[in-house]
């Protein structure tokens, strides 16, 4: 049984509640277009007519998780049009007034990360993980119709993994040793990126203003320190699927988070 | 071949992504839609680089192919074609999303166009393994 009070559709919700809700389902939706944006500039480094294609439909995949969850804060009073308009209308650089992307997903921070196909792969493989992880407490939080829209997209953020997991064995299957050894020189950039997705530990000097709030209310249901022993459970076993180590001692890079500690978010209105 | 590009293709509303899409012409995307004669060796130079290997760096012209790979080779352009066509029922109800505003009826049929355009690219790698089985493993 839930711990915290839930609500369905066409309940009425708390002011506060409301506002922290909005905020968190703004994130994901806007974050999941702009990561669509993304993913389509990588088709540039796709090496053959299947990792184009694949690519592509992950594309519209991101696309269909921001759809999802604009078409809930529509219900909600949000004019999710205009995030829409703003993501299409300055793909490389929208207002952080208006919408809330994710600084992993801002171009500047997401290009250079990538020189080649084998860094997309190592992305999906790597940092999708903490993606599964991060996303997959939303099913069971306390805003029902947002838990059953991410039961769907949890859904399918498991099938990225296996994007990963091929597009990484083809690179190896095609460059042989010297490339399983350079993709295993990589793994860290993407694992700091990874370590990092769900913010800052839930105790201490450095914690979220925000989390507990998050927490008590039951819209994040997990905290940090659980999500990222998921994620470096699947991270490795990707790892070991690709034929990759697992390195230790990567520090996270909370500044590419999407988590808790995003204490002054922009209201959905 | 035509290389004749279909006018009123679906675009995304985005330019950004329109562009990098532009990948897929270079595999025949949108390349000779409707005609009733496929030019399938054209078709497959456009491909071929599907099946090239560090054992089987080069990949034998259509002509060359035996009627058994040929057949297959066919298939696997066919899950192509079917593959493009859904991806621009998937374009369209995105540019209609973005035209007419998000409803939850305009974004269920996103959902349902993706999920087959989804699931075509998914048969597309199914008949690529299929037809790679049947090439030799070691060039020709």
């Amino acid at each position: 049984m839930a711990k915290y009070k839930t609500y369905d559709k066409g309940d009425a919700l708390p002011e506060d509640y409301k506002k922290a809700l909005l905020n968190l389902m703004a994130f994901q939706a806007d974050s999941e277009y702009a990561g669509g944006q993304r993913v389509a500039e990588n088709m540039q480094y796709a090496p053959r007519p299947e990792e184009a294609y694949r690519l592509s439909k992950k594309v519209m995949e991101e696309f269909g998780h921001a759809y999802y969850v604009w078409s809930l804060m529509a219900e909600l009073g949000v004019n999710v049009d205009a995030r829409l308009r703003e993501l299409v209308e300055h793909p490389d650089n929208p207002d952080p007034k208006k919408v809330n992307v994710i600084n992993g997903f801002r171009r500047e921070n997401w290009s250079p990360m990538f020189h080649d196909w084998a860094d997309v792969g190592l992305f999906s493989t790597v940092v999708t993980p903490a993606a599964v992880a991060f996303l997959g407490q939303y099913r069971e939080c306390s805003y029902l119709p947002w838990a059953r829209v991410n039961v769907r997209i949890h859904k399918e953020e498991h099938g990225h993994l296996a994007f990963g997991v091929w597009a990484s064995k083809r690179c190896i299957e095609f460059g042989g040793e010297a490339m399983r050894a350079d993709m295993q020189s990589r793994v860290p950039k993407f694992m700091r990126m990874g370590l990092g997705f769900y913010g800052r530990p839930s105790t201490g000097d450095k914690k979220s203003q925000m989390f507990d709030i998050y927490y008590e209310y039951g819209i994040k249901v997990r905290k940090p320190e659980e999500l990222q022993a998921e994620y470096m459970e699947l991270v490795e076993a990707r790892l070991k699927e690709v034929g990759l180590e697992m390195p230790r001692d990567v520090q996270p890079d909370y500044d590419m988070r999407v988590g808790y500690a995003m204490d002054n978010p922009v209201a959905a209105e | 071949m035509s290389r004749g590009v279909a006018a009123a293709a679906p675009r995304f509303p985005d330019p950004l992504v329109e562009e990098r899409h532009g990948i897929l012409a270079r595999y025949g995307y949108r390349l000779d839609r409707g005609g009733l004669e496929r030019d399938w060796p054209g078709m497959w130079k456009l491909l071929q680089g599907d099946f090239a290997t560090r054992g089987r760096p080069w990949v034998t012209g259509f002509e060359q192919l035996s009627p058994r790979q040929q057949e297959a080779a066919r298939v696997y352009m066919r899950r192509r074609l079917v593959a493009d066509e859904l991806l621009d029922a998937c374009k369209q109800a995105h540019a209609d999303l973005h035209q007419s505003g998000i409803a939850p009826e305009l974004v269920e049929r996103y959902a349902i166009a993706r999920d087959a355009y989804e699931d075509a690219v998914m048969e597309f790698g199914r008949a690529r393994e299929q037809l790679d089985t049947l090439l030799p493993k070691d060039g020709g």
